[in-house]
Formats: C-alpha cells, sequence, structure tokens
C-alpha cells in the first residue's frame, strides 16, 4: 500500500473509499450534526473569549441605567441587547453565561461519565456479584427524582457554582450506567475479546484498548444528552434561587430576575431563554447526528 | 425552568377567561385584596409581618387610636386615661362595646390580655411591643390601670399601636392557636374565615362602636395570599383583584400609566440598613474591626439606591431608626459619604487590601440586597449571597450566625426612637453589636420621662451606634397601592392597609 496513490481513480474503484472518507462524507451528508456543531461551535468560542467579546463588564452595575430597552424595542448600540434590572450589559451577562452553561454541563457530564462508565462496564464485564450490585445501585438511583433530590442537596448545602456541579454530576450517572452496561454485554463475548484474553492481555487492557473503542460511539451519545441535561437542571435551579448565586450570570438566574417584570418586559426572560434553548438544541442534534454517522450499523 | 413561567402565563391566561364574568366586584360588595407574604398566625401577638399589622387593625381595637394624618392620639377602647405616677396608667373604659362573638368588652378583658401578653414565658414574637408592661388591675368594671415595669414614656404610642385588646374568656378557652383560626375581635371587620397562610375572609362588623378608625363601607374584604408579583398583577389586570400593595416600584410605575389603576405612593417608617456582628457572635469576621464597617458604610451609594431603585417617597438614612420617631435626632447621626475609594483605603488599613469573603444574607427585596452586594465586591468584598425565609433567617440571626445581613424594620409604626433602636441594641437576642455604652444610655432614654432627657440619650446612643458603624442605615421604604378606579382610599405613611376608610366610587 505505502507505494500505491490512494487518490488514483482506478484504484479508489476497486477499493471503495477508505472508512475515513466514508466518515467525511457521513458527517457532511448529516445536516442536523452539521447545524449543531456549528451552533455549539460559536458558543464554545464565545464561552472561551468572554473577556474578549463582551462589550462590558457583566458586573458593572449602573442604577441610572436600568432595564434599558434591546437595540431592536428602540434601545442604543450602547446595550445591543439592553440592560437588566441593575443597568447591567445584558449582552455581556449573556457572554460570561455561556460560560457558567457549558462548564456546568461539561464538568456534570465528565463526572457522571466517570463514575457512569466505570459502574456500567464494570458490570457488564465481571457479571455475577458485581453486576447484582450495580444494577441495584441503578435501580436506587432511578428510583430517585432527580429535581428533587437536587433541590434538597442544595437547600442544605447552599447554592454554590461548586455545588451545583457536584450535585449534578453525582446525579446524573444513572443513564451512563445503562447504557455502558449493555454495550459492555454486547461485545464481552466477541472472539477479539476472547483473542486479546487468549495472548494474556491485563483486564484493564482488554477493556481500555479491546472494549472501549467499540462502545465508545454510544457513550458520545450519552454524553451530550446528560450535557444538556445537567444545563436545563442548572437554570432550573437557578431560576428557584438554588443554583448558582448572583452575581454570577448564569441564564437560569437571567430568567428568574427578568421573571418579575415579565408583564412589561418580556424580552428580559426571552432573549436567555432564546439562548438556552438553542445551546440545548444544538447539543441534542449534535449527539444524534454523532450517534447516526458513527453507529456501526451506518457504517457498510 | 422555561415550564414555571409558562405554567403562571397560562394560569394566568385561564383566569383571564374564567373571570370574565367575575368583573365588578363592587356588585357584590367585596373587596378582592392580595398578600404576598404568607402570614404564620393571625393572633396579632403571635406573628412580625406587615399582614399581620393590617388584620390586627382590621379585627382588634386597641385602648387608644393614634390619628394617622394628626398623630393626635384619641380614645379607642378607652375614652379618657392618665397617669397616676411614672409607672401607673388609669383608662376609662368605653361601655357598650362587644366583641365579634358577643362577649362585652369591659375591665376583665383589658386585665386577662395585658396580664397574658406581658408575661414572657406566654412566648409573644415582639417582645418590645409588650415587655414594658408589668400587669394591669381592674378597679371597677370600666375603670382599669396599667403597671409598667419601670418609667416607660412611649407607653401611649405602644397603646395605641400594637397592644390590642383581647375578649378574656374566649382567649383563655382557646389560646394564640385558637385565635389565629377563629380570630375575635372588637375591630372595624370581623374574620370570617381563616385558611393559614393562604385566604382570609373578613365581614363589616355592623355593631361597630364609635371609634376614630372610622365606621367601615364596604361589606367583605376577602384576601388572598399571591406570593408572585405577576400573578398578582395579572389577576388585577383579569379584574379578579381589586387593590395590591407593596407592588415593586418599576411595576407600580407601568400600571400607574393605564387608565383603569390608581396607583399612589406613600411613604412608611421601615428602614433598610446592614447588620454587621460586630460582636463577633459569629465567629472573628472582619466585621469586627470599626474600619471594615465603616468602609462598608462608605462602599454604599445610598442616593443612586434611592434615585434609582426605590424611588418614590424613599429617603436616604443614616440613622438607626425613622427619622420622624420621637428621640431619632438626625444631626446625631454620623453620615458616610459613598466614597469606594476611602472605604478601599480602610480596607487595607485594617489588613484587607484584597478585600475578604463574606457570607452575605437577606429575606426580601432581591433585587435591593443584589444592588447592595454589588457595590460591595466593587471595593473587593468578595459575597457569599443566601436568600432565606424571613422566619429562617430571623432564627439565625438570633443564634447569633449572621455576620453580614440586609435587613428592614417597619418599627409597628411606632413613632417612637425606642421601637426601633431599643429594640436591636439593648443585648437582646438580635442584638449584633452588644455595646454596654449604648445600653447604658437607651436604659435611660427609655424610662425617663422628661423629654430633654430622652432626646439626650437617644442622640448619645444614635452616636456612638453610627459612629462605630454597627450597622449601615441605608434608606426608608415607600410602599406602592394600586388599585382599581372602583376603589376610593387614600394610603397613609404608615404601611397600614385600613380597610375602615376604604369605600366604593
Amino acid at each position: 500500500m505505502a507505494h500505491t496513490n490512494i487518490n488514483d481513480p482506478l484504484l479508489q474503484e476497486i477499493t471503495g473509499p477508505t472508512p475515513g472518507q466514508m466518515l467525511r462524507r457521513r458527517i457532511l451528508g448529516h445536516q442536523g450534526l452539521l447545524i449543531g456543531a456549528v451552533v455549539m461551535a460559536i458558543l464554545l468560542i464565545v464561552a472561551i473569549f468572554a473577556p474578549l467579546l463582551a462589550p462590558h463588564d457583566p458586573y458593572a452595575q449602573s442604577l441610572m441605567h436600568r432595564m434599558e430597552p434591546p437595540v431592536f424595542l428602540g434601545g442604543t448600540w450602547d446595550h445591543p441587547l439592553g440592560t437588566d434590572h441593575l443597568g447591567r450589559d445584558y449582552l455581556s451577562r449573556l457572554i460570561y453565561g455561556a460560560r457558567v452553561s457549558l462548564m456546568i454541563g461539561t464538568i456534570a457530564a465528565l463526572i457522571s461519565g466517570v463514575i457512569g462508565t466505570a459502574m456500567g462496564v464494570a458490570a457488564g464485564y465481571f457479571g455475577g456479584r458485581v453486576d447484582m450490585v450495580v444494577t441495584f445501585l441503578i435501580n436506587v438511583r432511578l428510583a430517585m427524582p432527580v429535581v428533587l433530590v437536587a433541590l434538597a442537596v442544595v437547600a442544605i448545602m447552599g447554592g454554590s457554582l461548586q455545588v451545583v456541579i457536584a450535585v449534578l454530576g453525582l446525579l446524573l450517572w444513572d443513564r451512563f450506567a445503562v447504557v455502558m452496561r449493555a454495550s459492555t454485554l454486547q461485545v464481552r463475548r466477541r472472539e477479539y475479546v476472547a483473542a486479546a484474553q487468549a495472548i494474556g492481555a491485563s483486564t484493564p487492557r482488554v477493556i481500555l484498548s479491546e472494549m472501549m473503542p467499540n462502545i465508545a460511539n454510544n457513550l458520545i451519545v450519552v454524553v451530550t444528552l446528560e450535557m444538556a441535561h445537567a444545563i436545563l437542571l442548572e437554570a432550573a435551579l437557578s431560576f428557584l434561587g438554588l443554583g448558582v448565586q448572583p452575581p454570577t450570570p448564569s441564564w437560569g438566574l437571567m430568567v428568574s430576575e427578568g421573571k418579575n417584570m415579565m408583564l412589561f418586559e418580556p424580552w428580559l426572560v426571552l432573549i436567555p431563554g432564546a439562548v438556552l434553548f438553542l445551546l440545548v438544541l444544538a447539543i441534542n442534534l449534535m449527539g444524534d447526528g454523532l450517534r447516526d454517522v458513527t453507529a456501526p450499523e451506518n457504517r457498510s | 425552568m422555561k415550564t414555571s413561567w409558562l405554567k403562571t402565563s397560562i394560569a394566568s391566561l385561564a383566569l383571564l377567561v374564567a373571570s370574565g364574568a367575575a368583573v365588578a366586584e363592587k356588585a357584590s360588595d367585596t373587596l378582592r385584596v392580595a398578600f404576598t407574604k404568607e402570614l404564620e398566625n393571625v393572633d396579632s401577638y403571635f406573628n412580625s409581618s406587615r399582614e399581620g399589622v393590617v388584620l390586627q387593625r382590621a379585627v382588634w381595637d386597641g385602648l387608644i387610636y393614634r390619628d394617622p394624618i394628626t398623630n393626635e392620639y384619641k380614645g379607642n377602647l378607652a375614652t379618657s386615661w392618665e397617669w397616676i405616677d411614672d409607672i401607673t396608667l388609669e383608662f376609662k373604659l368605653r361601655e357598650g362595646v362587644t366583641f365579634h362573638n358577643g362577649e362585652p368588652f369591659n375591665a376583665d378583658d383589658v386585665v386577662y390580655t395585658v396580664n397574658f401578653v406581658a408575661k414572657e414565658e406566654n412566648g409573644v414574637k415582639t417582645q418590645r411591643n409588650v415587655n414594658w408592661m408589668k400587669s394591669a388591675e381592674k378597679i371597677d368594671d370600666y375603670t382599669v390601670r396599667i403597671l409598667l415595669k419601670e418609667k416607660f414614656p412611649a407607653a401611649i404610642e405602644f397603646l395605641s399601636g400594637p397592644v390590642s385588646m383581647y375578649p378574656n374568656e374566649y382567649y383563655a378557652e382557646v389560646g394564640p392557636s385558637g385565635m389565629g383560626l377563629k380570630p375575635v375581635g372588637t375591630g372595624p371587620y370581623k374574620v370570617v374565615s381563616v385558611v393559614p397562610g393562604q385566604h382570609f375572609v373578613l365581614e363589616k362588623n355592623e355593631n361597630y362602636h364609635d371609634s376614630p378608625k372610622g365606621n367601615p363601607e364596604i361589606t367583605n374584604i376577602d384576601i388572598r395570599t399571591i406570593p408572585d408579583v405577576n400573578t398578582q398583577m395579572a389577576e388585577l389586570f383579569s379584574g379578579s383583584l381589586d387593590l395590591i400593595w407593596q407592588v415593586p416600584t418599576d411595576q407600580a410605575e407601568k400600571l400607574a400609566t393605564m387608565d383603569q389603576f390608581t396607583a399612589m405612593n406613600e411613604s412608611t417608617m421601615r428602614v433598610g440598613y446592614l447588620a454587621f456582628d460586630a460582636a463577633g457572635r459569629s465567629g472573628d469576621t472582619p466585621l469586627t474591626d470599626v474600619r471594615v464597617r465603616r468602609a462598608i458604610n462608605h462602599a454604599i451609594n445610598r442616593e443612586e439606591l434611592v434615585g434609582a431603585l426605590l424611588k418614590g417617597k424613599s429617603k436616604v438614612i443614616s440613622t438607626p431608626c425613622f427619622p420622624s420617631q420621637f428621640g431619632c435626632v438626625e444631626e446625631a447621626a454620623v453620615s458616610y459619604d459613598y466614597d469606594p475609594d476611602k472605604a478601599r483605603a480602610l480596607l487595607a488599613e485594617a489588613g484587607y487590601p484584597d478585600g475578604f469573603e463574606i457570607e452575605f444574607y437577606a429575606y426580601r427585596d432581591r433585587e435591593y440586597a443584589e444592588a447592595i452586594m454589588s457595590y460591595l465586591n466593587a471595593v473587593g468584598i468578595k459575597t457569599d449571597f443566601k436568600y432565606l425565609q424571613y422566619s429562617a433567617l430571623r432564627e439565625l440571626n438570633m443564634k447569633g450566625e449572621v455576620p453580614l445581613s440586609f435587613q428592614t424594620w417597619g418599627s409597628y409604626s411606632i413613632n417612637d426612637a425606642s421601637a426601633m433602636v431599643s429594640q436591636f441594641f439593648k443585648h437582646g437576642s438580635l442584638d449584633t453589636a452588644r455595646d454596654d455604652q449604648v445600653l447604658a444610655d437607651l436604659n435611660i432614654a427609655d424610662s425617663a420621662t422628661d423629654p430633654d432627657i430622652r432626646v439626650e440619650h437617644y442622640t448619645a446612643a444614635i452616636k456612638r451606634i453610627t459612629n462605630e458603624a454597627y450597622w449601615a442605615p441605608m434608606f426608608s421604604y415607600n410602599t406602592n397601592y394600586v388599585f382599581t378606579k372602583e376603589v376610593a382610599y387614600t394610603p397613609t405613611a404608615d404601611e397600614v392597609l385600613r380597610f375602615a376608610t376604604m369605600s366604593w366610587n
């Protein structure tokens, strides 16, 4: 192969496209995935470069300029999305709020992913007692209403960014565990696993380098779902006053703070609500798309 | 999260539709009012909320009444009174008054009520209101004497405010919890039904005596607790409420522009302040250092708070009491101008050049609390914000676990500095300063009969409190009353809804 030119049209006709090319083609042909990815990428860039992009300090209060309308409702370009109830620039708070949302989504999904994957894979791989214990734990966890438990814990511990991340991370591992357990069970008896075991590979090696690559596509989907879930839960908790505490800009908190003026200044609620909707939609589109393009049944 | 406000709007839409038939309650002579906070117990001695004061003034009467406009004391359940000596007050009672349950009012009721509430172990919520009385004794059926523990010149003011008269036989039988469920008084309105914390229905007392409160005109008052201001306004729009009060200024300003509503603003005696744990009860926080407390005083832009947030008839306050109160000498207070640089310098001098982090508690007006927080953040003080229910924060405060909090006090509309300064600076459980010098001055000021001596010692106490910056007094509140054009009402400057003076247009 080293000497052949893979771009040779004749050769391509004989061998067909490489797996990489096929993947690229599937990705580019998937509209949902592309839209989701573009929106996510934009929000990610906004979050990372928040200090450069925000026109004002998101914490700078100016009571003399409270609740100025956004530019499309007759405001000025000085505050393109208007100002909030304390005269803080709405656009800047929105931009910094993206950081909070994405950070909570990512870290919470990471924590719950590590916990859930470890449990699920262990249950699927070892079976027997381990499986029983893990299944029991999953059932216990599924029996608890997430929002209620999160509310109770945050109410006791006091709301803050760290507490919210920890609570969500420790609560949202159930889907990881369920999915990873099922996936592991599927590949557990495959020939390549048996082969690896036969040549004397250690258990961690079998799991990490033989099984994980083959079940990772499921993991990716669950990660995106849980990320969206965590972001919505943070917004809900903050809306109820138990999540991120002011003055930290959080979209849920912005909706909550705008709520009082909802009858007269609905944009105070609509703007952060819309952005939140957009982010969650983008994450879900991306998750769906990734599942479609990476699922083994679509590879052929 | 979206579902939450979605639900509210759907609910209000549904109400809009459903209430089409219920418009114009003038026809059924029922005034529908909303309370924002849940009232724990209607028994006025066992709640400390403004809603409680409103019901207390409607359902019960005191011996004396202070005209809210002229500030003149008039006889209500008493027809006359005189000081027998420095600690004995004698009252001639009004004859022919009956309680809502038919029990006649006489000296026994006064004796029973005073003896009950004055006893500390009976647990009246705001001890300041009653703990100056020792006991009462009956001279004859319509003559009674109230004995004071010590000299207390503000007695008349307290007797015309929070001290109302309860029916002895009924109260002895049902106690505070029974009184909370089926209140019985002599007032202009009798209570028809109570759903604790939620719904109160009052009916005009047809046999109301010739009281300075005036005779009630509107037959029924229907009060519901609606915690969300938007829902209150939606119901006002839809015609299922006639009057809302304590409306946030932003919303009131918008409502005022609408033809079908009257929006009125009145000042109140409520003062908003920051309380510092200067005594260090919550641990050795930076707030035990006077320089830090002064720094915080300098960090807050009171003019901006009043001008842009509170608006209306609010004023900048630098005293730990409301300036109209007797003894609340404004000149005595050390006032701190807005100077963030000075605040930072003071913090640096105290050893906190980079500021510090501290828990910041509040229980109402989240918006004001956030604005205050922002001033603190601006000089480097990081705040860990805790927003609690009033009763929860009060509890924590009594245990001395609150380093810094945004508090307000309405003095029960008592026009005497003792209702505020002495409530918080006489080493009670809510005293965050515990200053002996202040205590000594207040002891003299509270009990002296010579007004000049009182003023002199309140002045000294106020000077000391503000110089040591035990508090950061900030502003006085105003209240917005919004009601439909069908309602005729002139609010008074004391944050009390007076149903007896309301009528239909």
